[in-house]
């Protein structure tokens, strides 16, 4: 009897908290879709949708173009992330080398720098290689990351020694161990690293408002900014609510494609924190 | 077995680096002789489309000197992006969206040619602006680094029929008149106990450049030709600040502004009655709610004691050549043809703003124009007299500041208007002095 | 052997080591000169010694910034914690749609705070947001989210809850599942109530997760910038105004790299201390 009591009030608790999560989203939507001067209420019918915001946004702003160089720059970040990654994590993990002290330090150490300490500094070697206006620009300074790096060091830590002793009793050496052993068992951080790495490339707004000005390389949430921001939008609030949720809809459409390995990659990662 | 996995993770490496997408920058014909010139716009529509079109005859009538555009972004970091820029050495050859109060700046980096070599400098700004507004865009060092090109002049729009509905015939013309007026426009139409309608509204967050629409428009219609700062001294006249200070907060503390901000514009939206603005909200209203808003233009209002001539803010923009040209002759050239009278005419007719030209309202160029466009001859009027912010390299920390302060006095009421203006006063001589 | 792992050690490491040098230590010595200078971008720096730490010693800003990121940082992270760990155990309780609510709640996390950014600063609207149009329906009065400078900072934090809860509630779920129902079981049986059960054993046993949370959280905490750089630029009255939102004011804004360089190293030093503090903390508590 108790229990179902609990368990009526869980799905209350729940049920409002979705629509606290939930109806945000939906409102800006059916925002996106109503005429400017009616966004102001809050219901989310209304008499004359249009796509007007939308084909606004798509008139002024080369939105597909925009998505297609962010699937490019979070693709390649991913993948050299979770590679490099994953070498340099089991250095740090699973080989007994005296340098992995001072490296583990010093990576726990730049994790907590501001990053906007190093913007410019940054940007003027960017601009020295001679990457402004050019993809590369905003791939490289992302290549590996001190967070990855310790992730992958934390699952290694979990992987017991007797399977690497067998292997390298075997003769295998470090560096296929890291490739044909511990990679396959490092699946559920290979997921977690790739998909928190290219969330985050993929949201990032700043460097790419530095080191692109051309409109045909702009980043998805960098054309939106500045569309936003700038005076493309001009005061057509719909349009602005259109073209953020033009942003919000591919990333919600992977989430729902990889929302479980999300949650599972935090099972195996975030609790031996 | 270990090299192979290595070199398998340097092929990836430098297939990554190889493969990325990027544009080829020096795409220059096979001609021989061909100079290719970069132009930053902004990404203003009707200015690209301007742009586009300026820069499309050029290149027809100039085959050996071809212009490539690029948009600037126009957002909080326009000027972050000049300065990585320049400090990069990244600057194109010509940009014409460049705020005048960041010149100086740019000009004690190095970063801007000198104008006034040019031979025919002195001509082209004599026929465009009388030497008493030419002034205010020249460096404290004598030099001209940037030719004014736009000016979109602030003035006070008002909803006519919300003054009509409220029984007042004309629109205020002194800050009494104003007040007075605004607890009548002020009000809760639909009676759920809230004020729906308000007589104005300003964007209360602190972003410095807020301030050119509010203090700084009203400071210029009221303090003559005192600029706030020149040559590295403090000149705001404190009784204006004062004056200025004290309007808004009437505004504010009566609920005559609300104290938000709107992601719309409120005065389309028939929320407000009046707004400081430039022309370009009258294009915008003609181009999405053409006929559906009954409004008036007249001056912004000034102190009751002001016996002055007309002045407002001129929110200009300027055009520069950057020191990395390796062409500034070739782009001098440019630079003067995207001035010229026809290309001036078509920045009326395209983009509904004012070319900065001393002859704009009596040209007869140009009364076509106006003549269909009256409203615009309003602002055009304006122009000639029309200020701009100083010409010291501080100049957006100062507005920071005067945001600040306008925060305090008028938006929150800590302070009264003339302790505001004392502190406004205090709090820019201390950062003329860090800066020096 | 040694000698081996050593090589091996240095070998797999060399790609971050590499990367480092470049884009880590470069930068950061950069930025370590650039304390001593004045430069603003783009003319040639200019040495002033002590200058600019002699600033920001009595700068109010500074201290202001400081306190205004802790005073977000005192509000978001318990309020976290409460609300994940109690979504966290309403969707250990259930099964059925469990996977459906825990999607929904996580939806946040993976949108670009542009987004979200944009969608608060409509719900905050004082006079028409969805919020206050709700309160008002309530009969209640409205509340002046983001323009009152005693509400602004809890706004935002309320609002970086909204955004992050799901991570951590993903989290606390996690660790919830893996502990053992024997134990609650047992405990049932010996007669401890809900409540009882949820303090002697969950919330002891949650202690690695909470650690994680509690770090986690802070580092994020500290590099607050984007919420009030979009949604109020720092005010009302500077309320907003996080230490990383001045820096960037003051470096970018208003050309003082080298000001700003100092601002940031200080801060580095003092988020350094806060979060050495915490683990100790937690780990000895």
């Amino acid at each position: 009897m108790r229990n179902r009591a609990s368990t009526v009030a869980a799905y209350a608790f729940l049920s409002l908290f979705f629509v606290a999560f939930l109806y945000p989203f939906l409102w800006m939507i059916a925002s996106s879709l109503k005429p400017d001067l009616e966004i102001v209420s809050m219901g989310l019918t209304s008499s004359n949708y249009t796509l007007g915001n939308y084909l606004l946004v798509f008139s002024r702003a080369p939105v597909v173009r925009a998505f297609l160089n962010s699937l490019i720059v979070a693709s390649a970040v991913t993948v050299s992330v979770v590679l490099f990654g994953a070498m340099v994590g089991y250095a740090l993990a699973k080989v007994k080398w005296k340098g992995s002290v001072y490296l583990t330090a010093f990576l726990l150490f730049t994790m907590m720098l501001p990053f906007q300490l190093t913007l410019i500094p940054t940007y003027t070697l960017i601009v020295k290689l001679g990457l402004t206006d050019n993809l590369l620009g905003l791939i490289l300074p992302n290549m590996l990351t001190a967070v990855a790096v310790i992730m992958f060091r934390q699952f290694f830590q979990s992987i017991p020694d007797t399977i690497l002793e067998a292997a390298r009793v075997d003769g295998c050496s470090e560096v296929k161990l890291v490739f044909k052993i511990v990679m396959p068992l490092a699946k559920p951080a290979v997921v977690t690293v790739a998909i928190i790495t290219f969330l985050t490339s993929w949201n990032d707004v700043l460097w790419p408002i530095m080191v692109i000005r051309e409109r045909d390389l702009m980043t998805l949430p960098q054309l939106v900014t500045t569309f936003v921001l700038g005076g493309e939008a001009e005061s057509h609030l719909g349009a602005k609510l259109a073209s953020a949720t033009l942003l919000a809809v591919p990333i919600v459409v992977f989430y729902s494609f990889f929302q479980r390995s999300i949650v599972q990659s935090f099972a195996s990662s975030g609790v031996k924190g | 077995m270990c090299r192979p996995s290595t070199a398998t993770a340097v092929l990836l490496l430098s297939a990554l680096l190889a493969g990325g997408c990027s544009r080829n920058r020096s795409a220059s014909g096979g001609g021989g002789a061909v100079v290719t010139l970069t132009y930053w716009t902004s990404t203003n529509r009707q200015e690209v489309a301007l742009a586009t079109e300026l820069v499309g005859k050029w290149n027809r009538l100039h085959p050996k000197i071809q212009v490539r555009m690029q948009q600037l972004p126009v957002n909080q970091s326009t000027e972050e992006v000049i300065v990585a820029a320049v400090s990069a050495g990244t600057t194109p050859d010509i940009c014409s969206n460049i705020w005048p109060g960041s010149v100086p700046e740019y000009a004690r980096a190095g970063a801007l040619v000198r104008l006034n070599q040019f031979a025919d400098f002195d001509s082209l700004v004599r026929a465009r602006m009388s030497e008493a507004a030419m002034a205010g865009f020249r460096s404290e060092d004598g030099n001209s680094y940037q030719i004014p090109w736009k000016t979109n002049p602030v003035m006070m729009i008002y909803n006519r029929q919300l003054f009509r509905r409220a029984g007042i015939a004309n629109p205020p013309r002194t800050y009494s008149e104003y007040l007075a007026d605004a607890g009548r426009l002020t009000f809760d139409e639909n009676h759920d106990g809230v004020v729906d309608h308000w007589m104005g509204y300003r964007d209360v967050r602190p972003i410095w450049w807020q301030r050119f629409f509010d203090f700084y428009t009203l400071y210029c219609a009221a303090a003559g030709d005192r600029p706030i700062v020149e040559k590295g001294g403090v000149t705001a006249d404190p009784q204006v600040c004062a004056e200025v200070f004290g309007f808004f907060a009437e505004c504010f503390r009566n609920g005559f502004y609300p104290k938000t901000f709107f992601q719309f514009d409120p005065f389309i939206a028939g929320n407000v009655a009046t707004e400081f603005v430039g022309p370009w909200t009258i294009s915008y209203i003609k181009e999405n709610y053409a006929g559906q808003i009954d409004y008036g233009i007249v001056p912004v209002p000034v102190p009751d004691s002001y016996r002055g001539p007309e002045s407002t803010y001129g929110d200009h923009k300027c055009m520069v050549i950057f020191s990395t040209s390796r062409h500034p002759a070739e782009a001098w050239e440019f630079l003067k043809f995207l001035v010229n009278e026809e290309a001036d005419l078509r920045l009326l007719q395209v983009a509904s703003q004012i070319p900065v030209r001393r002859d704009i309202v009596w040209a007869p160029s140009y009364r076509s124009f106006f003549d269909a466009n009256p409203d615009l001859r309003l602002f055009a009027s304006q122009a000639l007299t029309a200020r701009e912010v100083g010409q010291s390299p501080d100049e957006k920390e100062i507005f920071d500041t005067i945001s600040q302060v306008f925060e305090e006095c008028s938006v929150y009421n800590r302070s009264t208007p003339n302790e505001a203006a004392a502190a406004l006063l205090k709090r820019i001589g201390a950062i003329l002095a860090w800066n020096r | 052997m040694m000698l081996r792992a050593r090589s091996h050690g240095w070998l797999l490491s060399s790609p971050y080591l590499v990367y480092a040098a470049v884009f880590v230590v470069f930068p950061l010595a950069f930025s370590l000169y650039l304390v001593f200078h004045r430069w603003d971008g783009m003319a040639a720096p200019v040495f002033v010694g002590l200058g600019n730490l002699a600033r920001l010693v009595q700068d109010p800003l500074f201290y202001r910034s400081i306190l205004n990121t802790l005073e977000f940082l005192v509000i978001h992270i318990p309020l976290q914690i409460v609300f994940a760990l109690l979504f966290a155990v309403a969707l250990n309780s259930i099964t059925w749609l469990r996977g459906f609510f825990r999607a929904v709640y996580f939806m946040p996390v993976v949108v670009s705070g542009v987004v979200v950014t944009i969608l608060w600063q409509q719900l905050y609207s004082y006079d028409n947001g969805v919020l206050n149009t709700i309160l008002t329906h309530l009969g209640l009065g409205r509340v002046p989210w983001v323009t009152s400078p005693a509400l602004a900072m809890p706004s935002i934090a309320l609002m970086a809850t909204w955004k992050n809860v799901g991570l951590y509630t993903v989290m606390f779920l996690v660790g919830l599942q893996d502990i053992p129902a024997e134990m609650h079981e047992a405990a049932r049986i010996d007669g401890a109530t809900a409540v009882k059960r949820f303090l002697r054993i969950t919330v002891p046993l949650l202690r690695p997760t909470m650690t994680l949370v509690v770090v986690l959280s802070t580092i994020n905490g500290f590099s607050l910038f984007v919420e009030p750089y979009v949604m109020t630029g720092g005010g009302p009255l500077n309320s907003t105004l996080s230490t990383v939102l001045y820096i960037y004011n003051q470096g970018f804004y208003f050309g003082h790299l080298g000001y700003g360089a100092a601002l940031g190293f200080v801060f580095a030093l003092i988020i350094l201390v806060v979060v050495l503090i915490q683990r100790k903390a937690l780990e000895s508590a």
